[in-house]
């Protein structure tokens, strides 16, 4: 006898939805590999390769949610789990207040599939393993690293989703990344210096065109420099921003306040609320007439970009700020009708099957500019052109953030002049993005994916990229990043 | 209503984990074969606005083979425990094991061990399924309408099925719950907070949690702004443990061999005051203590810090070996004290104050710099000006740049152990203290 299909088994769950009387439900079943090569201080530390498999079913029940979900795919699990979803989707509405209401979609019947042109997942291990040795072999070449690390991720997510509206929907989605780190110690002191390629939905062909070696070398190079380098004198600096270091502070700073679902409070116990309330739609303005921060589901090789979320909604390209103003918000099919509007921007993700979707930031850009990113340096007389991630932190309602990087360098007169070390700039979202006088042309035009962005409760993480130019910012406060011993 | 309650999910049974490792371990071909299996029942009652948002439900079971020819290893994991899938995933383990670079930091799976047993699964934590979960969302929901206040928090409980097993005679299994509260009261701008775990469900106190929230949100509504600079400050124990969370994850000694730690060239030296003491009590009924590590290695008491010296340092398997060390102490139970005369309450500290900014969380703590582990981050829910003995006045919340082997040079006043959880750490038993310098760098809107 053969194993039952997926859709036998989301015609199964759905029909116990409709007879329990709910007026809405949907089955995700997702069978996810992932192979993580991990290689540390010259030796391959780690190979694990994981598969999981499962399933998670949502029921709205007199407006009101249940989800459960559960490893065992089988035909005895799948409709006690589905069952099981109605009765807690039933409690709920026993205390439920207001009645959830969907906005409209129109129903999809689609195949969604990463084009690739290496499977990641056939690439020889053995292949994958030289060339993190090598990498690392070739930062160690450096006098003065002490540590490095070298890795390589993939992931495969095949996945469906059945809705009691008639939607299916099939995944066949990859995602690759690979990166290293080195570590110099001088006179007792230690820093970093690291390479990433994005994490992008395409094949192996993103770590071959990436050269981990030549990038291995580099950031060795660079991180012997870096601490060597002189400790930045606190005080205000005009800041020319690289587009990696910008992802995360378009992440932070203004991805997570457009969240329209931790607008109207429903992460005030978490991850916080947003000083992007919906009364500000259409006329706060967030930043300079240079600040244009469009979400894009649409871009090929994005993170967000799946053809459609898992509220089956299809992947959209809206503004989020236009000119300065601020004028959209990252919405799902439940909190999109609460500020009027009649179709959700299709932002809703979970991490997996047993997670239920949440309001997810978009791939939201930097939209680019018209200078170079020579131009943008040379009209700066004292300041700092800052590269890579560092420190990041800020309060719960996206208002007073502080950011580090990975690599600093002093401008002077127009000119990169040398590495500064232990920079952090601080300051207040819309002053900092009002500050901002200059973007760079779509030349420098880079994309950056987050895979940990946590959120939601029990947590959960995200996935989406936010791409830029390089960007100059004026007068932003800087300070040491040192202690006093 | 009946859910199936403890009828659903069955959870691998000791009998069962035993099968399934000896199925593995008698069908692999390599040197040596370690299975982890990780099968989890959970579910949370979340609540926002005073109803509920989300509620669910899940059960995911794992389990991971790792297996060794000479030296070389791998390791496969799958979720689907049918025959044929553990098959699979052990032969996908052996052939990733075949090709891999040999390690040199390699060592076979630690042998059989008679593990503690200790009290980490009640049963009324593992019965309690999402009726119970509801009821306290309601009750929180209920106190917080009554005020006019809107309340955002979850409850959530879980048990879950922890083995380990090897072809060295290693065998391991335990049966571990844990149960959850947290509640965010807003009072229009302001906000207060709580925050409980404990191994029994029935120990969360969610009333007087939630009354306490409640009572730190109508104080924090009339807020005023105070500039930045250096205040003394009196740090809730959930501040504490966000600053300790940060020191405890440093102590790595491959790290600090390396001398890429905060810590290098300090251990038997005088880290933070003299009568601090931090140890791992996984004995206490109060903490969450397990019976054995992940990597199969016996939980155990262990003093880290011991009157402000720092004694151990956290091994992993290679470097203990190297380093002569034979027991690896384990740090999921951890328990800060202070030696000398404890004040009885917050409320007590708070009445021996003469002026100091009194914090009860912090938020977003990141390190700014690991080589003298600077940390940054904000206050939230509940940040407040003390003066001669009382509150005075809630404030604005602050970004603060300290290190807590800075700040924590002399404590003034401390009180005894407390239950702390936050966002980002896992329950600890730390003193609220009075520390007699706290840098705030700037301040945020609300």
């Amino acid at each position: 006898m053969s194993s039952p299909t997926w859709d036998e088994f989301a015609e199964l769950a759905l029909k116990r939805i409709v007879a329990s009387g709910a007026e809405y439900g949907d089955i995700r079943i997702q069978d996810s590999r992932t192979q993580h090569i991990e290689g540390e201080d010259r030796r391959i530390a780690s190979i694990r390769d994981a598969k999981d498999i499962g399933f998670g079913v949502r029921v709205l029940y007199h407006g009101a949610w249940g989800f459960a979900a559960s490893s065992v795919l089988s035909l005895e699990e799948v409709p006690r789990v589905a069952d099981l979803a109605v009765e807690i989707a039933k409690g709920s509405a026993s205390i439920a207040l207001e009645k959830v209401r969907l906005a409209e979609e129109p129903i999809h019947r689609d195949r969604v599939i990463t084009p690739c042109r290496i499977n990641p997942f056939t690439v020889p291990l053995e292949k994958k393993s030289d060339l993190l040795l090598s990498a690392m072999e070739a930062m160690h070449r450096q006098t003065g690293i002490v540590r490095s690390s070298a890795s390589l991720w993939a992931r495969r997510d095949t996945k469906v989703f059945v809705s009691t509206e008639g939607s299916r929907i099939e995944w066949d989605l990859l995602t690759g990344q690979g990166e290293c780190t080195a570590t110099a110690l001088h006179e007792g002191r230690f820093a970093s210096r690291s390479f990433g390629t994005p994490h992008l939905r395409k094949g192996y062909e993103l770590i071959e065109e990436a050269d981990l070696l030549r990038e291995g070398s580099r950031v060795a190079t660079q991180a012997i420099e870096k601490v060597e380098a002189p400790v930045v004198d606190a005080g205000a600096f005009d800041l020319v921003l690289d587009p990696e270091h910008l992802s995360l502070t378009i992440h932070e700073s203004c991805g997570h306040p457009s969240e329209l679902d931790r607008a109207l409070g429903y992460e005030a116990n978490y991850a916080g609320t947003s000083f992007l309330t919906p009364e500000k739609l259409g006329s706060f303005r967030y930043g300079s007439r240079h600040v244009n921060l469009v979400a894009d589901n649409t871009e090929q090789e994005t993170l967000a970009a799946t053809g459609y979320d898992d509220d089956g909604v299809a992947c959209q390209q809206w503004d989020i700020i236009r000119h300065g103003i601020f004028v959209g918000y990252c919405t799902n099919r439940e909190v999109a009708p609460k500020i009027g509007e009649s179709r959700s921007r299709g932002s809703n993700r979970a991490d997996g099957w047993g997670s239920v979707p949440i309001v997810r930031i978009a791939n939201i850009g930097l939209e680019p500019g018209t200078a170079t990113v020579d131009q943008l340096i040379a009209d700066v007389k004292r300041g700092i052109y800052i590269e890579g991630h560092g420190s990041y932190s800020i309060d719960q309602r996206r208002y007073n953030f502080q950011f580090g990087g990975d690599a600093f360098w002093l401008i002077e007169n127009g000119r990169r002049i040398h590495m500064l070390r232990d920079v952090i700039y601080h300051g207040v979202t819309p002053e900092f993005w009002n500050s901002c006088d200059g973007v760079a042309d779509r030349s420098t035009r880079r994309r950056y994916g987050f895979i940990t962005c946590g959120k939601g409760q029990p947590g959960q993480s995200g996935w989406m990229t936010h791409a830029a130019s390089s960007a100059r910012f004026r007068r932003v406060e800087v300070i040491r990043g040192e202690g006093h011993r | 209503m009946m859910l199936h309650g403890d009828q659903w999910p069955n959870m691998t049974s000791r009998e069962e984990f035993r099968f399934l490792s000896e199925l593995v371990l008698t069908r692999s071909s390599a040197d040596h074969t370690m299975i982890r299996v990780h099968d989890r029942h959970a579910g949370t009652t979340r609540f926002a606005n005073n109803q509920v948002i989300q509620n669910v439900d899940g059960r995911c079971g794992n389990v991971a083979v790792t297996v060794s020819f000479g030296g070389r290893q791998g390791t496969a994991s799958t979720t689907d425990f049918t025959a044929g899938a553990i098959q699979e995933t052990l032969s996908r383990a052996e052939r990733i094991a075949k090709i891999t670079p040999v390690d040199p930091e390699y060592l076979p799976p630690p042998g059989p061990c008679s593990f503690p047993a200790r009290d980490t699964a009640k049963p009324e934590t593992m019965t309690a399924g999402a009726p119970r979960r509801l009821e306290y969302a309601n009750e929180a929901i209920g106190q917080c309408r009554m005020e006019n206040l809107m309340a955002a928090g979850t409850v959530s409980s879980s048990t879950a099925v922890v083995g380990v097993a090897a072809n060295t005679g290693l065998f391991g299994y335990e049966r571990r719950g844990e149960a959850s509260f947290s509640l965010t009261v807003q009072a229009g701008e302001a906000t207060g907070w709580s925050a409980a775990t404990h191994r029994s469900i029935n120990h969360l106190k969610v009333q007087e949690r939630t009354l306490a929230a409640i009572s730190q949100a109508k104080r924090s509504r009339d807020v005023c702004e105070l500039p930045t600079g250096r205040y003394p400050v009196i740090l809730e124990p959930a501040a504490v443990a966000g600053l300790w969370a940060w020191l405890i994850r440093s102590l790595d000694a491959k790290s600090y061999l390396k001398r890429t730690s905060a810590f290098a060239g300090r251990l038997e030296q005088a880290i933070v005051d003299r009568r601090i003491t931090l140890q791992n009590s996984p004995d206490h009924v109060d903490l969450l203590g397990e019976g054995f590590s992940a990597d199969g290695l016996p939980s155990t008491p262990s003093r880290w810090i011991d009157h402000g010296v720092l004694r151990q340092l956290a091994y992993d398997r290679f470097t203990a070996k190297q380093q002569g060390v034979t027991t690896i102490p384990t740090l999921e139970a951890l328990e800060l004290s202070l030696e000398g005369s404890p004040v009885d309450s917050i409320h007590d500290l708070v009445k021996q104050t003469e002026r100091a900014i009194l914090v009860t969380n912090f938020w977003y703590i990141r390190p700014v710099n690991l080589r003298d582990l600077m940390l940054t981050g904000m206050t939230r829910d509940g940040t407040f000006l003390v003066e001669n003995g009382e509150i005075v006045s809630a404030v604005k919340n602050f970004r603060f740049h300290e290190s807590p082997l800075d700040v924590f040079q002399h404590v003034d006043l401390w009180t005894a152990p407390m239950e702390a959880v936050n966002s980002e750490t896992r329950k600890v038993l730390v003193p609220a203290v009075a520390l007699p310098q706290f840098h705030f760098t700037s301040v945020t809107r609300f």
